[in-house]
């Protein structure tokens, strides 16, 4: 201890309590003059520097990248890859450890927690960075539990010819309430209250084959799966029993029962709640529910993009649901409720803002027309739902209208060659048809691509709203605002982090006509059309889930607060260093992204 | 540098002519930050319990090949000196005497100069040992950091300027982390941090600010 080397500090907290002591004995201190580089951009370097007091600029070129200060660790790429990513220089009189090159090297290789920590693939750091990523509140086990475990009803199998009674003889003797039925080489499910309702309201003799009253739409997941996957597969179909299967074989069921106790969340039960809803103010507390589930899913430890997935699912079935309540049938028969934005791209968690919207085959009623407005959008508002700050909802009768009007509107806007306009194309983009004429989105969307085609100008405007904000360098403002001693640095994650990457990959997509419009699925389909390098789509990926996940994160915080404006800032000095560097990297994928897209779509003219 | 007087003084009285190395040129660029712990404040009667050297190559502090030793004294340490070191008597009883460790520390630190934060008073305490064993003292050069110190921060003070050379102040206005003081290899580290800083100060020119006192009846009332 008496050299200061701090092993609590990420990534060192990995080593086990001899590899530090081995780290200690062959560090180093290094004394660096302000100015002074450390190490040059593409070299290698034979030690690990970690900063002990003062501060060190990565520079590439002219453009300053970030600060480094005590505990921050440099430069893995320089000491694994031997090349450096950027230059490093001494701004201040500055003190590192030197811990020898190869002594880290051997230690990657040994431990596998503590080499995460150095991959170059931004992708693969973050997987490291989630799982050490603890649940609060002691609830680890449920993160690491498996189906298995949580299992009660073990698997009775009983052929398709077998009787009702039969069928019903067997879940006594087995004490279990679902039977497992094969039949014609398929398997189906037979629960009680199947067969009491094939007896006792249908009337069907007791000779009946089982088969007949079973379904064989199983919703299934494995024996070794989280048990965090059976609560998606359970929300997502509306399922309250699932299938478990182990390889070929059918080993049990799984019952929401079973996890109620492990998930404090019990989404698996929204869904029901949602249908269940006969009027607009039974639905207010399912939507709540929903809201409330992410930060407790968050907490238990469940990767955000998991949750946004689920929240996903559930807000969808929430709006079909009000949809149905709301809409008269001149809507319901015309109409296609339609959603926009993050909500699009299933990528929201914490709710913050409405981002729907209507497209009509024809014309309606405009009395019908306007009370359905307001009463779907008020609905929404009362479930506390943030009005949309750029009034992307139904009340708003922009996007809310026709076919006809919606495709002038598109062309409209692509004349009109705005940020603003470019922006709502963006919006529009993004759309997933919800319930209703589901045809009407995609013609639009049809003509959309057909406008854009070829229109190399167009696409450039289009592309050139990624440069709205510039990604900032970590920490620059940090050290100089905290030596005048005023403000502190932030970072706000959705313009400098999320943003870039949701609209670089928009206007990839757009350009080549792709439907999806989850980002991680416009990705998968750009690399597999070769318009986008997989290396690099897989880092933005990564990216993206890192941005998402410090988003959600203070999200959260802010929601707690009360203090919603501040729920995209990130305070890089609150973060630890092994946080910061992640973080960094992130950002110069962003970086890099940008650099494609302007050279890709000439963005350069403006 | 010795003079040539004073270096053939020094041979004439060293009794091991193995410790000849001791006058040999030194290193270019390297030194030696030698803390030592001890029984008390007097070099008369005191004893070192414990001993740190870390050799400075450039501007590379070499913390991995340090050298350190317990030191079993003849007296055990008092209740007052082992609140300052930590180091009880039976933490002292495990060390190794004196006559062992000196020869090692001797041929580690070589003919380097020494550094440290009053390093004359550790100088003088080794030297009681090195006159007793060696028939001499230490000829190396010694490098004072609180007087670098001085230089960089109070060089031109105006007169009356309260000076304050405490090992804690000079460690906070270097920026330097507390790696807790009074263990031998934290003080010899700190105190070669604190030399690799000001000697850089002291070649670019720069010097430390002296913050102005501001007067007491100043402050504005009712604004």
């Amino acid at each position: 201890m008496a050299t200061g080397f701090d092993a609590q500090n990420p990534p060192f907290d990995r080593l086990t309590q001899q590899e530090v002591e081995e780290l200690r004995a062959a560090a180093d201190i290094g004394y660096f003059t302000p100015g002074e580089t450390i190490i040059a951009r593409g070299r290698a370097s034979d030690v690990l520097h970690v900063v002990i007091k003062g501060a060190v600029e990565a520079r590439e070129g002219e453009a300053l990248q970030g600060v480094l200060g005590p505990r921050d660790s440099f430069d893995s790429r320089a000491l694994v890859h031997r090349a450096a990513g950027e230059d490093f220089i001494a701004a201040e009189e500055t003190l590192c450890f030197l811990l020898p090159g190869a002594l880290v090297r051997a230690l990657i290789a040994r431990n596998p927690a503590f080499a995460a920590f150095f991959y170059a693939d931004v992708s693969r750091k973050l997987e490291a960075f989630a799982e050490a990523r603890r649940p609060e509140g002691g609830m680890e086990g449920v993160l690491r539990a498996r189906v298995r475990d949580a299992m009660r009803h073990r698997a009775v199998t009983i052929p398709g010819s077998a009787t009702i009674a039969e069928a019903g003889q067997a879940m006594r003797e087995a004490d279990v309430n679902a039977l497992f039925v094969r039949s014609d080489g398929r398997v189906g499910v037979v629960t009680g209250m199947n067969l009491g309702k094939a007896a006792v309201l249908r009337g069907l003799p007791l000779d009946t084959p089982v088969a007949e009253v079973t379904h064989f739409d199983v919703v299934s997941v494995e024996a070794d799966d989280f048990l965090f996957d059976a609560l998606l597969a359970m929300t997502r179909h509306s399922k309250r029993r699932l299938g478990v299967r182990d390889g070929d074989a059918w080993v049990g069921f799984l019952e929401d029962i079973d996890l109620l106790g492990q998930f404090a969340g019990n989404s698996q039960l929204i869904p029901g709640r949602i249908d269940g809803a006969r009027s607009v103010e039974e639905l207010a507390a399912p939507a709540r529910a929903i809201q409330d589930q992410v930060e407790r899913l968050w907490r238990q430890g469940v990767k955000v993009e998991a949750i946004a997935e689920i929240t996903s699912d559930l807000n969808r079935r929430l709006l079909v649901r009000l949809f149905e309540l709301v809409a008269p049938p001149s809507i319901r028969e015309q109409g296609c409720l339609i959603l926009m934005g993050s909500e699009g791209r299933g990528e929201q968690t914490v709710r913050t803002d409405q981002d729907n919207g209507l497209l009509l085959a024809g014309p309606v009623p405009e009395a019908e027309l306007a009370a359905f407005r307001e009463a779907f959008s008020g609905a929404l508002d009362s479930y506390g739902f943030p009005p949309c700050p750029g009034n992307v909802m139904v009340r708003n009768p922009l996007w809310s209208q026709t076919l006809e009007g919606m495709t002038r509107q598109l062309r409209g806007w692509i004349q009109e060659r705005t940020p603003e306009a470019a922006m709502n194309i963006a919006i529009f983009l993004d759309a997933v048809a919800l319930t209703g004429r589901l045809a009407l989105l995609d013609e639009a969307k049809a003509a959309l691509f057909g406008m854009m085609r070829g229109e190399a100008a167009l696409m450039a405007h289009f592309a050139y709203l990624i440069e709205s904000f510039a990604t900032p360098s970590l920490g620059v403002l940090g050290t100089i605002m905290a030596s005048v001693g005023v403000g502190e640095d932030a970072i706000d994650i959705k313009k400098a982090g999320i943003f870039p990457i949701v609209h670089g990959v928009r206007t990839m997509a757009l350009d080549r006509g792709i439907a999806a419009t989850a980002t991680s699925g416009r990705i998968d389909a750009l690399v597999a059309g070769g318009a986008l390098e997989e290396g690099l789509g897989r880092e933005l990926l990564g990216a993206l889930r890192v941005f998402m996940a410090y988003r959600i994160a203070s999200q959260i915080d802010a929601v707690r607060r009360g203090n919603v404006a501040a729920e995209a800032l990130v305070r890089p000095s609150a973060l630890t260093s092994a946080d910061r560097d992640i973080l960094r990297d992130s950002l110069r994928v962003v970086r890099h992204f940008r650099e494609v897209i302007g050279t890709r779509f000439k963005t350069s003219v403006f | 540098m010795m003079g040539w007087i004073r270096r053939r003084l020094w041979r004439a009285a060293l009794a091991d002519p193995d410790f000849l190395f001791l006058l040999d040129p030194p290193p270019e660029g390297e030194a030696v930050s030698l803390d030592c712990e001890t029984t008390g404040l007097d070099p008369w009667v005191d004893e070192i319990v414990a001993v740190a050297a870390v050799p400075v190559v450039g501007n590379r502090i070499l913390t991995s090949s340090r050298f350190e030793a317990v030191v079993r004294p003849t007296r055990m340490p008092e209740a007052g000196s082992i609140k300052v070191h930590g180091l009880r008597q039976r933490d002292v009883a495990a060390g190794r005497p004196m006559s062992e460790v000196l020869p090692e520390l001797l041929r580690f630190i070589g003919p380097r100069p020494l550094v440290g934060y009053y390093i004359d008073f550790d100088v003088r305490m080794v030297d009681r040992y090195a006159l007793h064993q060696i028939g001499t003292r230490l000829p190396n050069r010694r490098i004072e950091v609180s007087s670098l110190y001085y230089d960089r921060k109070y060089g031109k003070a105006p007169p009356g300027t309260a000076v304050d050379l405490r090992f804690a102040s000079i460690r906070t206005e270097l920026g330097i982390p507390d790696l807790g003081q009074h263990d031998a290899l934290a003080d010899a580290v700190m105190a070669a941090m604190m030399w690799v800083q000001l000697r850089d100060l002291q070649a670019r020119g720069q010097r430390l600010r002296l913050e102005r006192r501001r007067e007491a009846t100043a402050a504005p009332l009712g604004a």
